[in-house]
């Protein structure tokens, strides 16, 4: 019986912990009865004989519970190092502080790799701790040296006693070395450092000590080249805690995803560019102001990963594109409730986004002009499949997504009609009372109840401007604006007279005026030129010299609107930190130049 | 035992014996020696039910052609009633089994009666299932229903079958009390099935042999008085019946004077016969007519009413029959409706049964119903007019005949001058030709009188007499439309939501016009073509009332009351000359009001079809300003719509060879630009766009399309020449345009073949959106945060761990603490044990 040594244990540590309190009082009880049973012992020498003959029966029975729960966790991981190396005799000895600081000073000054062995083993019992019951460790601070050092320096030692510079990280390295005797005779050490590690990164719950490992992994990530099993352990545990992870973490994560993606191009981008999709899927059913940032991280990271190598990405984009069609197809063909609720639905609207930065961001170096299109009905279609007014959230983000696709890619695309229906959107007289607070970003359908409020009312007035101008503001120097805007004025005419909402009618007013004036403008200037329409290369040209220094007055006034529209929406997300506001302000600063990248920047943070 | 071994033997039916009577086997001496040998194996000989066995062969082998196939349809249901039949024996034998005491007092033991009564049972059983299967060939209803009705069929068998029993079996004894005992046995659920057992014995007889048996209707008739189940089984019944039994002629009756005449017994019994069947049919259609207005029988009713009609639209009544169906015709049920559309229909499709007279009748009557239901019904009781069909050669056909015997008689006048010598010559040998002639013409009257054969004027009479009902139902119902749109505008505003629901008839009604529209009088096409122009919405300039009140029509009505105006003008384009410019001004501006979500695109596409691309004015004005418009319009709307308007574009620029200028930056406009010098793009007139002076700058906007197929259209257009004409014309419609680019079809096939693109670098540009890694660089710096954090983990771990240990400690010395316990109780035993 160990009482004496637990004794100790507890009384050398102090802490705080509720276990450690819990630990104390069981303690106490436990010597108790101890000290009773001595007793009774002593009192009846044949009463310990017949405990023993019992007691055995007893503890073999409880042992065996244990052993039996024990192999079935402990897994592959368990003993193999112990035969690769055949030292198990050195690693049963106890590790204190002060060994493995001569350890330490063996490897780091000498390259010495038995004392590497050695301390790699003690690594491996401090990644298994709490799983194993080996008693290698002893204390807190020996256990926080081992990792600290092993994770710090075994890159670096690897690299050493290989001849692999720090800087190389092409995996053929690896490759090549394969059958030389120096990689033979590391590599079971190698092994066990990454899969000690694997381990570790399961075991651990705290964020710090996570994103610390997964830098480190990051640093050997060419070692995985020979170990394609833990490799597949690597993405599967890292994509996970992309997922799933909070601020650095995540980011840490998608990092080894990236560069396992970029590192072993060719075997594990695909299955990193799945997984890691089918984690934002999983992630993306709701949208909340709260994890909204997150979303973004997600999407934003999902698309980088993808450019790393468009051509798989754009063949994987395809088929999850195919997906999205047919989903769209069924509804618009059957209308059944599920089908609908399924396209009316954050996931769906997330995947849609997700494909359209995707897009976006690569369209103007690479062919995606498939893909543009496809999306582009597939949100056609949406639009269409949602004509409702409860569905003034969904609609507007519908010609968001056009007009950045549009702005993006330069396509022509027309959203005007798309635009105006939220003008012609027919509530019963319900009144002008102002409806309850409600936040109109993080909802895709609007609860029945606001319908019938003057916001409501308001909504619409102000998303149908600021959809039109973004969409204006994108052609307001093109050669066929006037045409471009001669419906839509003409809508909004009838609106300025049919309304009876002071605000709104200025509002509307207001931006007659400016898109007239543009009208104005360009057709003057349209007037004075020589070529036809069949001179694509002169149309082109044409007023590109002002486009560019924009400082007409309809310009700014779009601007502006575009800008008030990014606010209000701000505002509205009422949990949404200052800091975040104030930090896409300063982004919408540093594109102010060009209205088209604000654009940009506005539909991602709709 | 028996019953297993029957049952078997019908199941696996072996190819059929030959048929030899009984007595004709011979049964050879060996034969006998083996059976007699082996009395242990062949003892099932002996038990072997022959009845069966022989009525069953007999029945198959006496059959032949057709009959063998009905005959194997019904050994189905003939199992599975044989095999109730058993269960009927082994019911009734226990009964049989105990003897009945008289009323002297003798104990009656009735074992003789017991195998004849079988018998007769089976016979009886027989008969039945006979009858069943016939009644099951007759009454071709619905699955379900004929299902249901061989259920019953089979339950009927059962009991009748014991029922007979029973009877017979009173018969046999005549003890009076048991039988009121069996009587008050029988519970009100077999008095029931009695009820359908005997309505359906009647109703077999009466298909057997309807002569004889035509006094049985009224006992039928006496059924549907009855509580529900079976007034509905009654029903059901006559009409399967009264389907087969009415003859191929209306019946009439005879009059006094023919009653009085001595007629043969032929003649009498057929007079009955008709007479009978005449007055159950009228009692019949009576109770329908009830029972069609109780909701309780409302389905089964208006069924009957329907397949009667459908059955037998030429016999007597049907008016009342109709009158019933077209009541029902705008049923808010949806089975009802159904029906009697469908019946509707049929009647018109089928006008050979009828001669064509129940369609005036059935037309008529929908005329009527639409007045009295002031055009409130549902669309689809205008909407049977659609099938309708309409003879135009009828006339035509009768005018070649008038022609051919004005030949005829020319001729014969010639042949007349040619001989006038033989002529006089036999003046008696004439005359009694003429009267041989005219014998034979009054043959040939009564002939075609009698294989009712209308002649070609009364179907002329007919159908004119169908399409005057038919218009007149169309026009009521655009009157109704217009009236309550312009009158009440500020009445019914909160009708603007459900504006389809308004006017329901409305579209049923266009498409009747459109569909129908050559046959329109020339005298109503004056004021149709104003109610149509009044209905698609412009009836006064820019007036706001009536703007107000043309928003009660969609604008897809609105299109298509322009369409049917085309159509009207188009089938009927030498009689008239009507001023079309209203339409084009308004299609000018219903174009505007297009919203493609809510309304249809194909109504646009036809109408730009058949305004544009098929009018044969040549108005360089209107037609430039409507090629400005509609590439307006593409810059505005979805692809498919784009692309509809886009080809009408081009078709028009093809077909007006001076508004290719608009394709051309001609300074002013040059020679062409008409009395407007200058473009008014809100102007709503398109005289008065001036739209001859402007570019179509839209198409290089359109040119950068994000779907292939309009802006490779865009180009193709802006790079027509403006010189010389094309002869080329684009083959496609607008409609097809429409329809191809369709979402639903563009999602279902896309225009890329996507997985063969190739996405390769177009530039080499290598940029890489960076923004994520540059923001971090943690690793060094909290190093001492970390380690202090790792050994915290390892704390916890330890801590986890160890309590993990105490605990299984401290059970394990509370444990060793109990076992002291049971070693002192032992102990105490022992002692026991010693001292004993």
């Amino acid at each position: 019986m160990g009482e004496t040594e637990s004794a100790s244990y507890l009384e050398d540590n102090n802490s705080e912990g509720a276990l450690s309190v819990q630990n104390r009082e069981i303690h106490i009880e436990l010597e108790k009865k101890i000290k009773k049973l001595d007793r009774l012992k002593e009192k009846d020498p044949e009463f310990s004989n017949f405990l023993d003959s019992n007691k055995n029966r007893l503890k073999v029975s409880m042992d065996e519970e244990n052993e039996i729960s024990d192999e079935d966790e402990s897994s592959d991981d368990g003993r193999e190092l112990v035969n690769e190396n055949g030292t198990a005799t050195e690693m049963s000895m106890l590790l204190y502080t002060s060994a493995v600081d001569s350890l330490r000073h063996l490897v780091t000054e000498q390259q010495n790799v038995s004392a590497f062995t050695r301390l790699l083993n003690g690594y491996r019992a401090a990644c298994h701790y709490g799983t194993e019951s080996s008693n290698v460790l002893k204390d807190d601070l020996t256990f926080s040296k081992i990792l600290m050092f092993v994770l710090h320096e075994a890159d670096n030692i690897f690299r050493k006693l290989l001849g692999i510079q720090c800087s190389n990280e092409r995996k053929d390295v690896i490759l090549e070395l394969k059958d030389t005797a120096k990689w033979k005779k590391l590599k079971p050490l190698i092994k066990s450092y990454l899969r000690s590690t694997l381990f570790f990164l399961n075991e651990v719950s705290d964020s710090e000590i996570l994103a610390f490992t997964l830098t480190r992994l990051k640093a050997s990530i060419i070692f995985f080249a020979a170990f394609p099993h833990l490799l597949q352990r690597l993405i599967k545990t890292s994509i996970h805690l992309w997922a799933t992870g909070e601020g650095t973490l995540s980011l840490h994560s998608f990092l080894i995803i990236r560069e396992v993606a970029a590192v072993f191009n060719s075997d594990c981008f695909d299955i990193c560019l799945v997984k890691a999709y089918k984690a934002f899927i999983s992630r993306c059913k709701f949208v909340e102001p709260v994890i909204f940032k997150r979303i973004l991280f997600l999407k934003n990271s999902f698309v980088e990963l993808c450019s790393l190598d468009v051509q798989k990405s754009s063949n994987k984009a395809t088929v999850s594109i195919q997906q999205l069609a047919k989903i769209l197809q069924l509804g618009l063909r059957t209308k059944k409730k599920e089908a609908v609720k399924k396209i009316c639905s954050w996931q769906y609207a997330n995947c849609i986004e997700l494909w359209i930065a995707f897009i976006s961001v690569n369209i103007h170096d690479y062919d995606l002009q498939p893909l543009l299109y496809m999306i582009i009905q597939i949100i056609n279609g949406v639009a269409v499949l949602f004509p409702g007014p409860r569905y003034l959230p969904l609609r507007v983000k519908c010609v968001q997504w056009l007009n950045h696709l549009s702005s993006s890619s330069g396509v022509f695309i027309p959203v005007a009609s798309l635009a105006l229906d939220v003008l012609e959107y027919k509530i019963g007289k319900g009144g002008s009372k102002p409806g309850k607070d409600f936040n109109f970003s993080s909802a895709i359908k609007l609860p029945k109840h606001w319908l019938k409020s003057g916001n409501f009312q308001e909504e619409c007035v102000f998303s149908a401007i600021e959809l039109l101008a973004v969409h204006f503001a994108q052609w307001s120097y093109h050669i066929s604006f006037p045409e471009l805007a001669t419906i839509p004025v003409i809508c909004l005419r009838k609106f300025h007279e049919m309304t009876t909402t002071e605000s709104s009618q200025r509002l509307v007013k207001r931006f007659i005026d400016q898109v007239e004036q543009n009208i104005e403008f360009v057709r003057k200037r349209r007037d004075e030129v020589a070529f036809s329409p069949r001179d694509q290369q002169s149309v082109e040209s044409f007023l590109q010299l002002e486009k560019g220094s924009g400082n007409v007055p309809f310009t700014q006034y779009y601007r502006s609107v575009i800008e008030k529209s990014a606010s209000r929406n701000l505002l509205t997300k009422k949990n949404t930190s200052y800091l975040e506001l104030k930090k896409s302000k300063r982004k919408r600063q540093h594109s102010n130049n060009n209205v088209d990248v604000t654009v940009n920047g506005e539909v991602d943070y709709d | 035992m028996v019953k297993k071994k029957q049952k078997q033997k019908i199941v696996l039916p072996p190819a059929l014996p030959p048929e030899i009577s009984e007595d004709e086997i011979e049964v050879s001496d060996e034969d006998l020696q083996f059976v007699n040998e082996n009395r242990d194996y062949a003892g099932f000989v002996s038990r072997l039910d022959t009845d069966t066995i022989t009525r069953h062969v007999s029945r198959v082998a006496d059959l032949e052609g057709d009959d063998l196939e009905a005959a194997y349809e019904k050994r189905l249901g003939r199992k599975s009633q044989q095999k109730q039949e058993e269960e009927v024996r082994l019911q009734v034998d226990p009964v049989d089994a105990l003897p009945v005491k008289t009323l002297d007092g003798k104990l009656y033991y009735r074992t003789l009666s017991n195998t004849s009564e079988k018998s007769e049972n089976g016979r009886d059983a027989d008969d039945e299932k006979d009858d069943s299967g016939a009644d099951k060939g007759i009454v071709r209803l619905t699955k379900a229903e004929r299902r249901a009705k061989l259920k019953k069929s089979k339950k009927e068998a059962k009991k009748q079958g014991k029922e007979l029993g029973k009877t017979e079996e009173v018969q046999e004894t005549p003890q009076a009390a048991v039988l009121a005992k069996v009587k008050e046995d029988l519970t009100a659920e077999e008095v029931f099935e009695n009820k359908k057992l005997k309505l359906a014995e009647l109703g077999i007889a009466l298909l057997a042999d309807p002569e004889s048996n035509i006094k049985t209707l009224k006992e039928m008739l006496q059924f549907c008085k009855d509580d529900h189940a079976i007034v509905k089984l009654a029903l059901l019944s006559l009409l399967a019946v009264f389907k087969d039994i009415i003859p191929g002629y209306r019946i009439r009756l005879p009059t006094e004077k023919e009653l009085e005449m001595k007629v043969s017994k032929d003649v009498k019994k057929l007079r009955y016969h008709e007479s009978t069947l005449l007055s159950a049919y009228k009692v019949y259609l009576q109770k329908l007519m009830v029972l069609e207005k109780r909701s309780k029988y409302q389905h089964v009713a208006v069924r009957c009413i329907c397949t009667l009609l459908e059955a037998a639209p030429h016999f007597n009544f049907c008016e009342n029959l109709l009158g019933a169906v077209v009541e029902n015709i705008g049923s808010s049920d949806d089975v009802i409706r159904k029906l009697c559309c469908a019946t509707i229909k049929s009647l018109f499709t089928s006008e050979g049964k009828h001669g064509g007279q129940a369609t005036v009748e059935a037309v008529r009557l929908i005329a009527d119903h639409v007045k009295a239901h002031d055009c409130q019904l549902h669309p689809d009781s205008v909407e049977v007019l659609l099938s309708l069909s309409f003879d135009e050669d009828l006339g035509k056909a009768e005018e070649e005949d008038k022609e051919n015997k004005f030949r005829n008689k020319k001729s014969k006048k010639r042949k007349n001058n040619e001989e006038p010598s033989q002529l006089q010559e036999n003046d008696r040998k004439k005359s009694r030709k003429e009267l041989l002639t005219k014998m034979r013409e009054e043959v040939a009257a009564d002939y075609k009188a009698a294989a009712f054969t209308t002649d070609v004027k009364e179907q002329k009479r007919m159908q004119s007499e169908t399409l005057s009902a038919v218009f007149e139902t169309y026009f009521r119902i655009l009157k109704h439309t217009m009236l309550s749109t312009t009158d009440s505008p500020e009445a019914n505003d909160n009708l603007v939501a459900n504006a389809t629901g308004a006017h329901p008839l409305l579209a049923p009604c266009l498409n009747g016009l459109g569909k129908f529209s050559h046959l329109i009088d020339l005298d109503y096409i004056g004021d149709l073509m104003n109610y149509l122009k009044k209905l698609a919405g412009g009836d006064t300039n820019s007036n706001s009332s009536s703007e107000r009140s043309s928003k009660y029509l969609t604008v897809s009505e609105r299109l298509q009351c322009c369409i049917v105006a085309f159509k009207v003008m188009k089938s009927n384009l030498d009689a008239l000359n009507v001023d079309l410019q209203g339409f084009f001004v308004l299609l000018y501006n219903l174009i505007l009001e297009y919203r493609p979500g809510r309304d249809q695109g194909e109504v646009l596409a036809e109408a730009l079809k058949i305004m544009l691309c098929e009018d044969r004015q040549h108005d360089m004005q209107k037609a430039a300003a409507f090629v400005k418009r509609l590439a307006t319009f593409s810059l505005c709307f979805g692809s498919a719509e784009s692309m509809a308007a886009l080809v009408t574009l081009k078709y028009l620029l093809q077909k007006n060879v001076k508004c290719r200028n608009l394709l051309e930056n001609d300074a002013g406009g040059g020679s062409v630009s008409g009395f407007v010098a200058k473009y008014q793009p809100y102007a709503s007139d398109p005289n008065l766009s001036g739209a001859l002076a402007s570019v179509l700058w839209e198409l290089n906007l359109l040119c950068k399309h994000y779907h292939p197929a309009v802006s490779t259209m865009a180009s193709s257009i802006s790079s027509m020449s403006t010189s010389h004409n094309q002869v080329y014309l684009s083959s496609i419609s607008p409609q097809q345009a429409f329809t191809d680019l369709s979402l639903e079809r563009e999602l279902l096939n896309p225009k890329y073949d996507i997985r063969k693109s190739n996405s390769k670098r177009k530039k080499g540009s290598s940029k890489m959106t960076g923004g994520i890694d540059s923001s971090l660089d943690t690793s060094s710096a909290d190093e001492d945060e970390l380690k202090k954090k790792l050994s915290d983990h390892f704390v916890l771990l330890r801590d986890f761990k160890e309590n993990g240990r105490l605990r299984s400690e401290l059970e394990r010395t509370t444990l060793a603490l109990q076992l002291y316990d049971e070693y002192k109780k032992q102990k105490k035993k022992m002692s026991k044990n010693d001292r004993k």
